[in-house]
C-alpha cells in the first residue's frame, strides 16, 4: 500500500513540473491568484490563513447566498485592502477569474464536482473533508487528481497539529506497545428535536443551486447556515464530521491501511423520528452511532452521541490507542495524555497548540499545502490519504442503512458479495449535475 | 427617608415626561439608552463586593431584568419551558410565575431565552423566541392576552428566535418581528400593523423623535431601519450586512445621529438621519458591539468589542469623530450601563465593575466577582440594587444604597 502512495507522488511531481508556476518556488514575492468556493464561516477561517500567509492574493469568491458573499468580500477587502470578485457560479468563478489555488468550503454534497472542475481548470485545491458524500465521487476526485498532477490538501488540520504529530511520534516509538484496539468518538449535549416551519429561503439565496446535484428538500432555517451536516441528503452526520477527522488518526497511525470488515448501528433514539413534510422537517442524521471496523491486526470502534453530555467519561472526543504498556488518548483541546499500564508510572501528557476561536492548526496545513506547490513536498492531508479516512464513514452508513456488515475489498475499494450494499457506493444524482466516474 | 425619595421620583415620572424614576421597567432603562438618572449609590465595596440582598435561580437565559414598583422581573428556561419570573425586589420573594412550554434551540449556544421582558404600569409584555406574545397581569402574572404570531400568521422566525423586548408606545405594543417590525394594540394582542414576512434582526425596538413624529429603529436580517410607530410606514433603510444577519445591538441615538454597531468583524458607523435617507459621517472597524449596544456619556461611545468567541475588549470612542480613546482588554462578551457618569460593568465571566465614564481611560473604583461562569447580560441598576444574572440563571441582587 505505502509503494502505491509513494508511486501517486512521484506521478504527481513529475506532472507538477510543467505547470507554470510550481517551477517558481524560489520567487517569495509572488501571490497566488487564490479563490474560495463557499464563503461560510470555515471557508473564510480558510481564506484568512491564505491572506495570512502572505502568498495569497484573493481574487474571487464564490457563494449562492449573496448576503454571505458580499459579507466575506467586505472582509477580504478589510483585512487586505483589495476587494475580490464575486459569482454565484463556480464554473463562472473557474472560467473568468482563472485562480491558480481554489479553496472549496461548500457541504459535502459539492466537493466532488467542484473539486473536480477545478483541477481540470488547473488549480491546487484545499477542499474540507471529507473528500465526497458517497465512495464512488471521492474516488473519480482521486482519479482526476492523479490525472491533472496538482496538489490536493484537504482539511485535515489534525495532521500536523504539534500534539497530534508528537503523539503520534510517541505512539510509533512503541511507548504504548502493541495496540490491540483504538476507540475513537465525539459526544456533545443534545436532547428531543422538533421540527421548525419550512420557509422561503433567505433574499438572494439560490436554494436550488445550493442543493445542487443532492436531492431539493424544502427550505429550512435547520439546515443553512450551518446546520446541513444533520442531514443525510448533504453530509453524514457526527461520524462523516468528526469521525473522519479521528478516523484519520488512526489511518495515520496504520499507514493507511484499510480495514476488512464494517458493521455499523446508529439511530435517534433521543431526537425522535425524522419529520420531512411540505410544512416542517427536523434533520434525519442519527443522534448516536456505533461502527466497528475490522482491521487484520486490531478492532476499531467509532461511537458518537448528541445527548447525556456530561464530565462523568474523562474525555468527550478523541481517540483512545489500547496498548500493552498503557493507553494513549489523543484528544482535541485536552492535548495527549499517555496513562501507563504501570500502576507507578505517573501519567504523560502534552497540551494542545491550537488556533483560537475555533481550536484548530489551520494556520500550519496552509504552510504545507504552499509547501507541496512550490518545493514539491508531498502534502501532509493529500487526497490519496484523505480519501481513505472519509470513506469509513461512508462505508458505515452503508452498513446502518442494509443492517449487515460489510466485506470491504480495500486493493480494489469494492464491497464484496452484496450487490445492493454495493450500489450505495453512489447516489442518483439530481438533474443536470453527472455523476462523476471513478 | 430613602423610601418617601423613591416615591416622589415615581411620582414625578408619572406626571413629566422627563423620567427620574430610580425604576428600570424596559430593556435599556427608563431613558432606552442605558443610563440610569441614579446618583446616590456605593461606588466603592469592601473587598468581597457589596452585601447580596438575595439570590435566585431562574434558568438558562440571557433576559435581563426590568424592575417596576418593587417588582422585579426576568426570564429563564429549564425542562422544555420558559418561564417569566416576578420576584419582589426587597425579600427576592417569587411573587409569581408564569411559564410556557418553548424550545432550547441551542443553536451554536447554550439556548434557553434571550429577550426581556417589559413592564408597561399594570401589564408585563414578554415575546418568546418563538413567537409567543403575552399580556400578563403584573400584580398577578394573570394571562390577560397571548397569541402566537408563527402559528397565527406563519411570521418567519430568524435563526436564532425572536430576541427584542417588546416596545410600549401609547396603545402600540411594537415588536422586532418580520422585516421592518409589526405592532399590536396592546390591550388586546389584535394586529395594528406589520412589514413584510422577512428575518427579522435582534435588536429591541427604539423610538426616536423626528420633527413632530416618532420613528422606531429597528435591527433587520439586512438593514437598520426606521418606521413610523403609528403606521409602520418606512422612513428610511441603511443596508447593513452582518454575518448570520445578526444586527443585534440596539442603535445609539443623539438628536438625529444614528450610530449603528454589529459583531462579526463589521463594526459600526454613524449616520446622520436630519435629511431623511441617512449619510454616514464615519465608520469604524475597531468598535464591533456584537450583543449588547454601547453607552453614550458626554459624548464618548462606551461598550464591548468583539464577539463571545474572542476575548473581547471594553473600548471608548469619540461620539463625533469614531477615534478609540482606549481599550481594556479580556473583558469577555459582557456588558455595561452607565448612572451618574460611571460604568457599571458585568464582564464574561461574572466580575462587577464600577468606573467613572471618562475618556481618560478605564479605572474601577470598585469590583467584584458577583457570579460563576459565562455572563452576557447587561447589568441593572434600580432604587439602589444592581442586578446580574449569568447564563445558566444565577440571579444575584446586590445591595449598592448608601447608608
Amino acid at each position: 500500500m505505502k509503494l502505491t502512495r509513494r508511486h501517486f507522488l512521484r506521478a504527481a511531481a513529475v506532472a507538477g513540473l510543467a505547470t507554470p508556476f510550481t517551477t517558481r518556488g524560489a520567487d517569495a514575492g509572488r501571490k497566488f491568484r487564490t479563490a474560495l468556493i463557499g464563503a461560510g464561516w470555515w471557508g473564510k477561517n480558510i481564506l484568512k490563513e491564505a491572506l495570512a500567509s502572505g502568498r495569497c492574493q484573493i481574487s474571487a469568491l464564490c457563494d449562492v447566498d449573496a448576503m454571505g458573499l458580499e459579507i466575506a468580500a467586505e472582509q477580504v477587502s478589510d483585512l487586505s485592502g483589495k476587494q475580490p470578485k464575486t459569482y454565484k457560479d463556480f464554473r463562472e468563478l473557474l472560467d473568468k477569474d482563472r485562480p491558480e489555488i481554489v479553496i472549496i468550503a461548500t457541504p459535502d454534497h459539492w466537493h466532488a464536482l467542484q473539486t473536480i472542475a477545478v483541477l481540470k481548470a488547473g488549480a491546487h485545491v484545499f477542499v474540507e473533508k471529507p473528500t465526497g458524500h458517497t465512495v464512488n465521487e471521492s474516488r473519480a476526485m482521486v482519479k482526476v487528481a492523479r490525472d491533472a498532477g496538482r496538489v490536493v490538501q484537504v482539511g485535515l488540520h489534525r495532521r500536523v497539529g504539534p500534539h497530534h504529530a508528537s503523539a503520534m511520534k510517541f505512539l510509533q516509538s512503541g511507548a504504548v506497545g502493541e495496540i490491540g484496539m483504538v476507540r475513537v468518538f465525539a459526544h456533545s449535549a443534545g436532547g428531543p428535536e422538533k421540527p421548525a416551519p419550512n420557509s422561503e429561503p433567505p433574499d438572494g439565496m439560490d436554494w436550488d443551486f445550493w442543493c445542487g446535484p443532492a436531492p431539493k428538500r424544502p427550505f429550512n432555517s435547520k439546515l443553512h447556515p450551518g446546520g446541513w451536516r444533520n442531514f443525510l441528503d448533504y453530509a453524514n452526520g457526527q461520524i462523516g464530521d468528526w469521525g473522519v477527522h479521528w478516523l484519520d488518526q488512526v489511518l495515520w497511525w496504520n499507514g493507511g491501511e484499510y480495514p476488512r470488515r464494517v458493521f455499523s448501528t446508529a439511530g435517534r433514539a433521543i431526537r425522535g423520528p425524522a419529520v420531512l413534510n411540505a410544512r416542517e422537517q427536523t434533520t434525519d442524521a442519527p443522534d448516536h452511532q456505533v461502527a466497528v471496523f475490522e482491521f487484520p491486526k486490531f478492532t476499531c470502534v467509532w461511537e458518537n452521541r448528541q445527548f447525556a453530555s456530561n464530565d462523568a467519561e474523562k474525555h468527550r472526543i478523541g481517540a483512545y490507542f489500547y496498548g500493552t504498556k498503557g493507553i494513549l488518548h489523543i484528544g482535541w483541546r485536552d492535548g495527549w495524555t499517555f496513562y501507563p499500564a504501570n500502576k507507578k508510572e505517573k501519567p504523560l501528557h502534552e497540551d494542545p497548540q491550537l488556533q483560537e476561536p475555533d481550536g484548530h492548526n489551520l494556520k500550519l496545513l496552509w504552510a504545507n499545502f504552499l509547501a507541496a506547490i512550490e518545493i514539491r513536498k508531498p502534502a501532509a492531508a493529500r487526497l490519496e490519504l484523505a480519501h481513505r479516512s472519509s470513506v469509513l464513514p461512508m462505508l458505515a452508513m452503508i452498513s446502518w442503512r442494509t443492517g449487515r456488515s460489510l466485506q470491504w475489498n480495500g486493493a480494489r475499494e469494492e464491497i464484496i458479495g452484496d450487490a445492493e450494499a454495493s450500489k450505495l457506493l453512489s447516489r442518483p444524482y439530481r438533474a443536470p449535475w453527472i455523476y462523476p466516474a471513478a | 427617608m430613602f423610601k418617601l425619595l423613591i416615591v416622589s421620583c415615581a411620582t414625578i415620572s408619572l406626571l413629566t415626561t422627563s423620567i427620574r424614576a430610580d425604576d428600570w421597567p424596559h430593556w435599556r432603562g427608563p431613558t432606552r439608552n442605558g443610563h440610569s438618572a441614579e446618583m446616590a449609590w456605593l461606588d466603592q465595596w469592601p473587598t468581597d463586593g457589596p452585601r447580596v440582598a438575595w439570590k435566585a435561580k431562574v434558568g438558562l437565559g440571557f433576559s435581563t431584568f426590568v424592575v417596576a414598583k418593587g417588582r422585579v422581573l426576568t426570564t429563564g428556561h429549564a425542562d422544555d419551558k420558559d418561564t417569566v419570573f416576578c420576584f419582589d425586589a426587597d425579600s427576592g420573594k417569587v411573587l409569581w410565575k408564569h411559564p410556557y412550554p418553548a424550545e432550547l434551540g441551542n443553536k451554536y449556544f447554550e439556548g434557553g431565552t434571550t429577550g426581556t421582558p417589559t413592564i408597561d404600569d399594570e401589564r408585563v409584555y414578554q415575546l418568546s423566541r418563538w413567537g409567543d406574545v403575552f399580556c400578563l397581569d403584573a400584580t398577578t402574572g394573570r394571562v390577560i392576552w397571548s397569541k402566537n404570531l408563527q402559528k397565527e400568521i406563519g411570521v418567519r422566525i430568524p435563526d436564532w428566535g425572536f430576541s427584542g423586548a417588546p416596545l410600549v408606545h401609547g396603545n402600540l405594543l411594537i415588536l422586532n418581528v418580520g422585516d421592518a417590525g409589526m405592532a399590536l394594540d396592546k390591550t388586546s394582542g389584535k394586529i395594528v400593523w406589520q412589514s413584510q414576512n422577512k428575518e427579522a434582526g435582534y435588536s429591541t425596538p427604539l423610538p426616536m423623535g423626528h420633527g413632530n413624529e416618532t420613528l422606531v429603529l429597528l435591527g433587520s436580517r439586512q438593514s437598520y431601519v426606521a418606521v413610523d410607530v403609528l403606521t409602520g410606514k418606512e422612513a428610511w433603510r441603511h443596508r447593513w450586512l452582518t454575518q448570520y444577519g445578526v444586527n443585534a445591538a440596539d442603535p445609539v441615538v443623539q438628536g438625529a445621529l444614528v450610530f449603528i454597531c454589529t459583531g462579526y468583524g463589521k463594526g459600526g458607523a454613524m449616520l446622520k438621519t436630519s435629511a431623511g435617507q441617512p449619510q454616514e459621517l464615519w465608520k469604524t472597524k475597531v468598535f464591533r458591539t456584537q450583543l449588547n449596544p454601547a453607552v453614550l456619556v458626554d459624548g464618548h461611545l462606551y461598550g464591548v468589542d468583539g464577539d463571545t468567541t474572542s476575548p473581547a475588549s471594553l473600548k471608548c470612542l469619540e461620539f463625533a469623530t469614531g477615534a478609540e480613546k482606549w481599550e481594556h482588554p479580556n473583558v469577555g462578551s459582557g456588558a455595561l450601563i452607565t448612572a451618574g457618569g460611571r460604568l457599571i460593568v458585568l464582564s464574561g465571566t461574572g466580575e462587577l465593575m464600577v468606573a467613572p465614564a471618562s475618556p481618560a481611560g478605564f479605572k474601577p473604583t470598585a469590583r467584584a466577582q458577583v457570579l460563576k461562569g459565562k455572563c452576557w447580560t447587561s447589568p441593572v441598576l434600580a432604587n439602589g440594587r444592581i442586578y446580574c444574572r449569568s447564563v445558566p440563571g444565577e440571579v444575584v441582587c446586590l445591595d449598592v444604597r448608601k447608608p
